[in-house]
């Protein structure tokens, strides 16, 4: 039957009932707790080295996204590993729980469509993502002010709010693609383990495997053979292949933004660096322009696994 | 007894023996003299003069022998010195001599006219004696003597000019001669060695030589063109000389290049032709002729210049040009350093340009489509998919 009215009627009401559940569920406490004890720890060596090392730094506060020191890698690398398990946390039962619980039909009795459903709960999940990563940025500011007792400058803020705008469109990625398979599955369990798996595969493997099938798809050539480097086109391949995976694309974004030095992310020609001024920092303009693609990626990503859910759940029966 | 009255009276004979029995046969002189090379000399009333004496003693035994000078006239003073001091006794060995220098003060407004002064020295057995006239004259010959082999030189007001001098001390004596060099305002000018570059102010000449010293003179860099003097002058004790030099300094246009406002950098966009301004100025003292312009930019990059040659350019004056400058396409976003030169026939300047290269948006945009796109594609299956 065909829907009458606007898909958005209850849109808020499930969106506000969803965050509230979110942020008072021990879950989430849990997950928050493991993200910022984990971030404090890289963040106490970076602040420490970045005291100890670079005073004539122009953009110090950013070393404390990037500074990775001794065995604990750095604040930016490590929140990239855990924004998935966040995310993957908040949505892994948003559908099939319900219907496990026998609510989701009481649900869908009431005035509220299958859309605003969806919608709602998903964002819900990245508001709840957007409110703790933004806490936790400016934990960071804020530490960095103490221990440091250096203002950050104007652009140095534009630039890491930017990467906190990156980190929300990676983290929903990782929503979308959590409550698509809480759509197709109806088991949550089922649902977790092949969202986390898929996170494993592209975070851990996918990185070793990339280089394997680039040069499987363009093997190297003579002269490449002979010099010992791998040809252009391996490189090109493994770069598009890398770039499959949300996390490349998020640790690219951060590179450009956080290192204003970054000219390019892909792969540069000598001859493109004749006469540039090494070292010099890119305005905050071009490095976002740098990072674009990358983030048009993690946004265009996120949107087209919503959609593949949404599509999955209307076409699904939802009576238990 | 014959033998006696002969060493009697040759005693006296050797005494008071003129010096041309002395030189032709010299084994045969014996006794005492007083000797001088100039027994009679002109002297400026006014200065100080000093004659060099010895006390030659042949084959008598040593002696002390009382040292007085007769016959000065009123006002005058006359010291006999030994080794630089006031002296009024001498002790020559046999068969040597004690050098001695009469010191003559000479009061100015003497009556000119030749006075004649008497140099005895008084031992015992033995005596000498040395009349010296002395003239008193207005105008003396000079003493001193400076030339220049190539007293007109001819450069650039970036050039140094080098002078050879030659000081010759025509004096009878010693002198140590001082100089200086009256230049224009603001040029440099250095005394030096001949071969050598240890700055001087004064050098020792000794009697009858000459000694040859270098005259530096730099100019300032700003300074036109046109023949510049320089006057040297030398001076030792009371004589004096001078010499003209002079500086012919040809103009010499100077290149400079700058952006304007002094802005040494530029903007331009990966694959797109942008202005930048480029202000060729002549700093130099000629006008600059045939001033082509040219950059070297990185690879692939294209720098055109608007106009490409200047014709001329006045002393003083300035033009702008307007380079047009296009990165290669794929260039990546950030500085470069771009080179540009101005070439002249004589002159050459070039400076660096700071230019910031940005890429274009055109991408931005076809992100922003994608993202379009995708939400399309929801609101379409929204459209197509909604159900109750």
């Amino acid at each position: 039957m065909r829907r009458e009215g606007s898909p958005w009627r209850g849109l808020s009401a499930v969106t506000m009932k969803e965050l509230a559940d979110h942020l008072s569920s021990a879950r989430m406490r849990v997950l928050e707790l493991l993200v910022l004890l984990t971030a404090l720890a890289a963040l106490y060596g970076a602040i420490r080295q970045v005291r100890d090392t670079t005073a004539e730094d122009p953009f110090v506060f950013l070393r404390l996204f990037t500074s990775a020191s001794g065995q604990l890698p750095s604040f930016m690398s490590i929140l990239g590993f855990l924004i998935p398990l966040m995310a993957i946390g908040l949505g892994f039962d948003a559908i099939n729980g319900e219907y496990n619980r026998r609510t989701l039909s009481r649900i869908l009795a009431q005035p509220i469509y299958r859309d605003a459903l969806l919608l709602g709960k998903f964002l819900a999940g990245l508001i709840t993502l957007a409110i703790s990563l933004s806490g936790l940025w400016l934990l960071v500011i804020g530490l960095g002010l103490i221990m440091l007792g250096v203002p950050p400058g104007t652009e140095e803020i534009a630039r890491a709010l930017a990467v906190l705008v990156i980190a929300i469109a990676y983290a929903g990625v990782w929503l979308a693609a959590a409550m698509l398979f809480s759509v197709v599955f109806r088991s949550p369990a089922t649902a977790a383990l092949t969202t986390l798996g898929i996170w494993l595969f592209l975070a851990v493997l996918w990185p070793l495997l990339a280089p394997a099938i680039a040069s499987a798809i363009a093997p190297p050539d003579l002269r490449a053979m002979l010099t010992g480097q791998p040809g252009i086109a391996m490189l090109e391949w493994q770069q598009a292949l890398l770039r499959l995976s949300p996390s490349q694309l998020f640790t690219e974004a951060m590179v450009a933004l956080f290192n204003p030095s970054t000219r390019a992310l892909g792969t540069i020609f000598l001859s493109q660096l004749h006469g540039a001024v090494i070292g010099a920092p890119l305005p905050l303009g071009q490095s976002l322009l740098i990072a674009w693609p990358q983030t048009v990626g993690l946004v265009a990503a996120s949107i087209v696994l919503f959609v593949i859910g949404y599509v999955c759940f209307q076409r699904q029966e939802v009576r238990a | 007894m014959h033998r006696f009255i002969i060493g009697a009276l040759t005693a006296p004979l050797a005494l008071l023996a003129p010096a041309a029995l002395a030189q032709d046969k010299p084994r045969d002189v014996k006794g005492l003299y007083l000797l001088t090379d100039y027994p009679a000399v002109s002297v400026r009333p006014g200065s100080t003069s000093s004659l060099g004496l010895k006390l030659q003693n042949y084959g008598s035994p040593p002696e002390r022998l009382a040292l007085e000078v007769g016959g000065v006239p009123a006002g005058w003073t006359a010291t006999l010195l030994g080794g630089g001091q006031p002296v009024a006794a001498a002790m020559p060995a046999t068969d040597g001599s004690v050098s001695l220098q009469l010191r003559l003060d000479i009061p100015a407004g003497t009556d000119t006219g030749t006075h004649t002064l008497t140099v005895n020295a008084e031992g015992q057995n033995t005596r000498a004696s040395l009349p010296i006239a002395v003239t008193l004259a207005k105008e003396l010959p000079a003493k001193l003597k400076v030339d220049s082999k190539l007293p007109a030189l001819r450069g650039s007001a970036k050039s140094s000019f080098e002078y050879q001098l030659t000081i010759k001390n025509d004096s009878g004596r010693n002198l140590l001669v001082s100089f200086s060099a009256n230049a224009p305002r603001n040029f440099d000018t250095s005394f030096t060695e001949a071969y050598g570059s240890q700055e001087l102010s004064s050098i020792p000449i000794e009697a009858g030589q000459s000694k040859d010293i270098k005259l530096k003179v730099r100019p300032p860099s700003t300074v036109g063109a046109g023949t510049y003097p320089v006057s040297v002058r030398v001076t030792a004790e009371d004589a004096t000389a001078t010499a003209e030099v002079a500086l012919e300094i040809v103009g010499q246009p100077q290149l400079r290049l700058s952006g304007r406002d002094g802005l040494m950098s530029a903007r331009a966009e990966a694959g797109a032709q942008s202005t930048v301004a480029v202000i060729v100025s002549n700093s130099g003292s000629a006008p600059a002729e045939e001033i082509e312009l040219s950059a070297s930019a990185p690879n692939g990059w294209k720098v055109e210049f608007e106009p490409k040659t200047v014709d001329r350019l006045a002393p003083g004056a300035h033009k702008e040009v307007q380079a047009q400058l296009t990165p290669v396409g794929k260039a990546l976003a950030g500085d470069y350093m771009m080179t540009v030169r101005a070439n002249s026939r004589s002159e050459n300047a070039s400076a660096d340009f700071r230019v910031t290269v940005s890429t274009s948006t055109l991408w931005g945009v076809a992100g922003a489509g994608i993202i379009g796109a995708a939400l399309l594609a929801m609101v379409g299956a929204v459209a197509r998919f909604g159900r109750r």
